[in-house]
């Protein structure tokens, strides 16, 4: 599963997710690709089984990009503790996402394949993606 | 050269409420800038303008602004400002051509064929670039380049500097830069199993800076 080597502080406020992905909004590598539609957090847990997925469904054929990677920890206190005692420890990772962010690319596989593929990959996540395609070149 | 006709009209106002309201009406705000001109605001009708983004590739075809008035202008489109998940369009930025002046255009790259590599060796094709930066006269603007990938083989690639273009027209990308590569397929995944224990702490890099400073007293 996907997380950071080093790290500056081993754990990290809540924080809140405002606003639109301003930056990875856009299909860049692949010709589709998985977009979220509401905000959240996608654990690594998750990211990793969205690539089996999308890398099973496609076979041999095709290349797939990762564009989000989990770097938010997130603790969580023991089963059965009080409240108070500080913080809990990390227990995961978390991507924050924001809508717009296209989160997974698909290249070289068929139309049909791709979708199906991340239809496969969006049931693993828990935002609402939709499935988008890079910008057509046109030919007259 | 590709061509297309596009409709304006002139607003004096500017602003977020103004562009909102604009919005509402079904209308799209822009901008027409270039060399020599004072920049203008307009006014486009959305529609009009996602039929013409459906026929044609936006950043090569030569645009042909009629704004209200009877002003007729050649323009590009340089920019597009879209919604970062709804299809709406917010603003679109366009250039006037000027006759015997250069652009730089951004042409779309298309692989023609089936590449010898992936219909033989089951290779996959990777399209790296997508894009050409041109520089060229604006009479001379190609609409897209097309790249023969047939006599691809696996390992091998198509790099800028072996495309062949008109006279006139001068790459501003690298010429080693990668087009496309035909790659081996891959080997079965070998897909570890998940781990079923906390998932390992990473190393501090704070930390290790305190370690530091106590080994420098």
């Amino acid at each position: 599963m996907l997380a950071p080597k080093r790290v500056k502080f081993r754990k990290m406020f809540k924080g809140r997710t405002n606003g639109l992905a301003t930056r990875g909004a856009t299909v860049a590598f692949g010709t589709y690709g998985l977009q979220a539609l509401e905000p959240g957090w996608v654990t690594a847990r998750q990211i990793e089984a969205s690539r089996v997925a999308l890398t099973r469904h496609i076979k041999r054929g095709g290349k797939v990009w990762i564009r989000i990677f989990p770097d938010k920890p997130v603790t969580k206190k023991p089963a059965e503790t009080r409240m108070g005692k500080g913080k809990g420890s990390p227990e995961l990772w978390v991507a924050v996402v924001r809508p717009g962010r296209v989160m997974f690319e698909i290249e070289g596989v068929e139309q049909k394949v791709a979708h199906q593929a991340l239809t496969l990959a969006a049931a693993k996540l828990g935002v609402k993606t939709k499935i988008v395609a890079r910008e057509e070149a046109h030919t007259e | 050269m590709a061509t297309a006709s596009l409709s304006a009209t002139t607003r004096g106002t500017a602003g977020k409420g103004v562009a909102r309201k604009l919005r509402a009406a079904g209308q799209i705000p822009a901008v027409i800038y270039g060399h020599g001109r004072e920049p203008q605001s307009l006014a486009l009708t959305a529609r009009e303008l996602e039929r013409l983004l459906d026929r044609v590739a936006y950043t090569s075809t030569v645009i042909e602004l009629a704004i209200a008035g009877g002003t007729t202008a050649k323009t590009l489109i340089r920019e597009i400002q879209r919604h970062p998940f709804k299809k709406q369009i917010l603003h679109v930025d366009f250039q006037e051509l000027v006759a015997g002046e250069k652009v730089t255009v951004s042409i779309p790259v298309i692989l023609v064929g089936t590449a010898t590599g992936v219909r033989e060796g089951g290779g996959i094709l990777d399209q790296v670039m997508h894009k050409l930066e041109i520089r060229v006269d604006p009479a001379e603007i190609l609409n897209h380049i097309d790249v023969d990938v047939t006599t691809l083989t696996i390992g091998h690639s198509i790099h800028v500097g072996e495309l062949k273009l008109p006279a006139g027209v001068e790459v501003l990308d690298d010429a080693k830069a990668t087009i496309c590569v035909c790659a081996a397929p891959k080997a079965a995944e070998v897909t570890a199993a998940p781990e079923a224990g906390a998932v390992a702490e990473p190393e501090l890099i704070r930390k290790a800076k305190a370690d530091e400073a106590e080994e420098a007293k």
